[in-house]
């Protein structure tokens, strides 16, 4: 049986927290430390994907305010507020050696087995999808990310949501809603879900889901869990990461070349008006939203919007995934014919890429709401 | 029938991160990543890449990325100093996804050690070879069909 290390945290710096992922994540891959899973909770904090420019995603005024410090995660995907309610799951692995490297050129799929079979201890049916999530009854449970350290390391890490203050997070993460009312508080929770809520137990601790989602990992991969803490020399190696690289405005403050940008497009169906949002990187579809007056029922939009997520923008190739999804869904999506969902997907596409559209700062990692649309 | 992975001759191409070398007439070496390389990431969508006049080393970073797959490093196959990048790519990263050996070029390098660190790559006669066992190899894991 291999040994996993595991090491458990509670309140973390953020800069140390992301620095002691990195390091692990070289380390795992340079054989110098062992495969090691961190179930780890994170002091109150807002953090961004590698890639995100910070002041878009985050409301760095309220952040001051609050006293709420940022930081830029090694790995993608957008933007998330952690804290106490927020489990950490950070597993490393070397990217050497035969059995090892297979597993870390796996999808995040195979890795957030370990989660969803402990969340499955709990009674919660969880499955990945898209690029990085993990959903159950079609509302996000987890954001998945993995980076892959210069010596072949791999890092995957997942945000997973015991409870959520949504109010918080409105207020933190930057959304198109122009107040924050009730009404959009209970219209992101909807679309988000937390392992309480979903295990119906309000008394559930982050503890016990620790130790589930620890036997997930213990039960899918095999391996023995022997807790652990880091080494001194570990030790030394994340302080002088978190110093001279997560304690750093190049770091935490910088730019990138392809800006996000987001386009709306409306249709009118038989059912009543369609409307599709759509969020782009260059190329690349980052997220899409389906809304509008039709009845369909919420997995089955769902899916389709998570189809599309991280998809290439070709519109030949837009149109071929969403003519697929849709046929896999012909029944439950009676109400919502292909046709019109197809000219509205392919408008917001276009827009999103075209000069038309505007820097969008709307995509965190836990929601994907409504917001104001360009007119078409 | 799967996908073709064309692996062209002109060029150097590291064996662990499948970054390519390519020498131009003006000794310089354009870099990029080969299609092997791009089916482990997925489809890029961000890219840094380092300013003109940086200093690179063989097997360190020299910039990095985001794909559907996930965030790393680029590895820069060649020592030596960048003396141009590719800013198209860095705005459109699609490029490298769509045109890996051509206009999805990433840096131009102008290289120190280059007759010592193109032995440690695979080219020339040995290229065949590798790349027929390289391919061999994903499609018995699964990575690709």
């Amino acid at each position: 049986m291999i040994p996993w290390r595991l090491v458990k945290e509670d309140g973390v710096a953020h800069d140390y927290g992301l620095a002691a992922d990195e390091v692990m994540a070289v380390r795992a891959g340079e054989g110098t430390s062992p495969p090691t899973l961190r179930l780890y909770t994170y002091a109150p904090c807002a953090l961004v994907g590698r890639f995100q420019t910070l002041g878009n995603e985050i409301h760095l005024d309220a952040c001051q305010a609050m006293g709420l410090p940022v930081n830029r995660r090694p790995t993608g995907g957008g933007a998330i507020v952690m804290g106490p309610d927020q489990l950490g799951v950070a597993l490393t692995l070397p990217g050497a050696g035969e059995d090892s490297w297979a597993r870390a050129r796996e999808t995040m799929a195979r890795f957030s087995l370990g989660l969803t079979q402990g969340l499955a201890a709990l009674g919660i049916q969880a499955a990945f999808r898209g690029k990085n999530d993990i959903e159950a009854q079609g509302r996000k449970l987890a954001g998945l990310g993995i980076y892959r350290a210069p010596s072949g390391g791999m890092l995957f890490h997942a945000s997973l949501l015991v409870g959520l203050d949504v109010a918080h997070m409105l207020r933190v993460l930057n959304t198109p809603f122009e107040k924050i009312t009730d009404k959009e508080i209970s219209q992101v929770a909807a679309r988000t879900a937390t392992v309480r809520e979903l295990a119906g137990r309000s008394d559930l601790t982050l503890e016990e889901t620790r130790e589930r989602v620890a036997d997930g990992y213990r039960k899918e991969f095999g391996v023995s869990l022997s807790q652990g803490a880091y080494t001194p020399e570990e030790q030394t190696q994340i302080r002088a990461l978190q110093a001279e690289k997560y304690t750093q405005p190049s770091w935490v403050h910088q730019t990138v070349a392809v800006p996000d940008t987001f386009a709306t497009a409306r249709e009118k169906t038989p059912a009543g008006l369609l409307e599709v949002r759509v969020t782009r990187a260059g190329a690349v579809v980052k997220a899409v939203y389906i809304g509008g007056d039709f009845f369909a029922p919420e997995g089955a939009v769902a899916d389709l919007e998570a189809r599309l997520r991280w998809h290439s923008a070709d519109p030949a190739a837009v149109e071929a995934t969403l003519r697929a999804a849709h046929a896999a869904h012909a029944n439950e999506l009676a109400a919502l014919p292909l046709e019109p969902l197809a000219k509205a997907v392919a408008t917001a596409v276009r827009l999103a890429g075209g000069g038309e559209a505007r820097d969008a700062a709307l995509y965190g990692c836990f929601l994907n709401p409504d917001g104001q649309a360009l007119p078409v | 029938m799967g996908a073709s992975y064309p692996f062209p001759a002109d060029r150097w191409y590291d064996r662990s991160t499948h970054m390519w070398a390519c020498p131009t007439p003006e000794g310089e070496i354009l870099v990029g990543i080969d299609l092997l390389g791009l089916e482990s990431l997925g489809d890029l969508a961000y890219l840094t890449l380092p300013a003109e006049g940086t200093q690179v080393s063989r097997s360190r970073p020299a910039g990095s990325l985001e794909a559907a797959k996930m965030t790393g490093e680029l590895i820069s196959p060649v020592s030596g100093v960048v003396t141009a990048r590719n800013t198209g790519a860095e705005k459109n990263p699609a490029l490298v996804n769509h045109d890996p050996f051509g206009q999805g070029w990433m840096m131009k390098i102008r290289p120190d050690h280059w007759e010592k660190e193109s032995k440690e790559l695979v080219g020339g006669p040995d290229l065949g070879v590798w790349s027929q066992q390289e391919i061999l190899r994903y499609k018995e894991q699964g990575w690709i069909d």
